[in-house]
């Protein structure tokens, strides 16, 4: 029988008192367990049982809150807030999940990796080339992070005069994805935008960097008016987002050696270029100078040769000059006769050695 | 070094080295003037690598918080 302490309640009210007493049992929980019978409604809402060996519970999400893919057999934690619904149905109201244990997590990386891939998304035709030598960069880490400090480390290294914004996030657990993308959206709204945005992460398990594998954040990252480079964890760690950045380094010190050239190597280059330049310069003044030569060399055979040409000339003038000289003839025993050819007159003969006066005693015509 | 030198960031400094040294390989090069076009490529190339060696990078952590 029932007694007049005993509670008594709408329907209504009975649940919403339930849900106060849950509320505050429990508040939010995050709870372990397999995915089965997942179904997307109307694409926009995601329902699914949370099971284990013994036991399973109703779960329903908002989609544009499952931020990685899920299906059914995959091991998830979830975080949630637990709830009688107006139908008296008990459920979890989900507020983030994500894959739990190695092989869950590799399930939806695999899941995420060919759904982005069959978009286009790690398209080499995609990639964006970084600025040689950038002015301004922009870094998206966790300053507390010794990434962070590797990357500052052989930035300062190798370079020098370079601007870097630095967004301190945090680089791992349920809220990493968020701020990086706040943090993204941030450098993309600049009136300046940074040249090359840079996002780094020091090493971890494949749970800490899980962030890295976040479908809004590997958006958020393919999207960027700023090129982007992606860093994180070690050489054999490789992320959705390291796949979609416009470059991808192997380590946050990986990420620095990409984005700044070692002034080391400029220096050297520049003592080359100089080099170059002078061996160039000297090349050329020396081909002048040959040609200058050949030029000359050229012209002095011409004028030799003209000279020879004129000695010949002269040597058969003379030739010609002495074949008419008078006294050539005389020497040959001809003679020259001077005077009036008419009998009775005076003539001279001139001969080599002589000159006779004689009388004309006649002339006849031949 | 000049005030308006002064003023060029590294990569523009670097950009118009680049060009200097085209024109020594390219068909405008001028023996006369070469010796003056020479004397600036250096006279650049050492102040290239004398703000390498003095500049800082200016790193600012942001106030902005980026949590929720």
């Amino acid at each position: 029988m029932a007694s007049d302490q005993t509670p008594k309640f709408s329907v209504s009210d009975f649940i919403a008192v339930v849900n106060q007493s849950l509320e505050y049992s429990f508040g939010t929980v995050e709870i372990e367990g397999e995915v089965a019978s997942f179904k997307v409604n109307q694409g926009k809402w995601v329902f699914f049982d949370l099971k284990d060996a013994t036991g399973s519970v109703n779960c329903f999400m908002s989609l544009f809150q499952l931020r990685v893919p899920v299906e059914d057999g995959m091991k998830v934690v979830v975080r949630a807030v637990p709830k009688i619904t107006a139908w008296g149905k008990f459920s979890l109201t989900i507020q983030s999940i994500r894959p739990s244990g190695e092989g869950s997590l590799k399930k939806s990386f695999e899941l995420l990796k060919a759904k982005l891939d069959k978009e286009g998304l790690f398209s080499p035709e995609r990639k964006r080339s970084l600025p040689e030598i950038p002015g301004h960069i922009a870094v998206i880490s966790s300053t507390s992070a010794a990434g962070y400090a590797d990357f500052v480390k052989i930035l300062n290294d190798r370079w020098g005069g370079l601007k870097v914004d630095v967004a301190h996030v945090q680089v791992q657990g349920e809220s990493a994805p968020e701020q990086m993308i706040r943090a993204i959206s941030y450098f993309n709204q600049q009136e300046v935008l940074p040249e090359v945005l840079v996002i780094i992460r020091g090493g971890g398990s494949a749970d800490d960097l899980a962030a890295f594998n976040d479908e809004p954040l590997v958006r958020a990252i393919a999207s960027s008016r700023i090129p982007t480079i992606v860093g994180v964890g070690h050489e054999v760690d490789v992320s959705l987002a390291d796949m979609v950045a416009d470059r991808r380094a192997a380590t946050p010190s990986n990420a620095a050696q990409i984005v700044v050239p070692d002034k080391k190597e400029l220096t050297n280059m520049l003592g080359q270029l100089v080099h170059r330049v002078l061996a160039r310069t000297d090349g050329i003044v020396d081909d002048f100078m040959k040609e200058t030569k050949a030029t000359l060399r050229q012209g002095w055979t011409m004028l030799d040769m003209r000279v020879d040409l004129l000695q010949s000339q002269l040597v058969t003038s003379r030739q010609v000059m002495a074949a008419y000289d008078p006294k050539a003839v005389l020497s040959r025993g001809y003679a020259i006769v001077r005077g009036e050819a008419m009998v009775g007159g005076e003539i001279t003969i001139e001969q080599q050695k002589r000159i006779i006066t004689a009388e004309v005693k006649n002339v006849e015509a031949i | 070094m000049s005030k308006q030198s002064e003023q060029k960031t590294v990569s523009q400094k670097m950009d118009e080295l680049s060009e200097l040294v085209a024109w020594f390989e390219g068909d405008e090069f001028e023996l006369e003037q070469a010796l003056e076009t020479y004397s600036k490529a250096e006279k650049l190339a050492a102040e290239i690598e004398h703000d390498l060696t003095n500049l800082k990078n200016e790193i600012t952590v942001l106030k902005e918080k980026f949590d929720a």
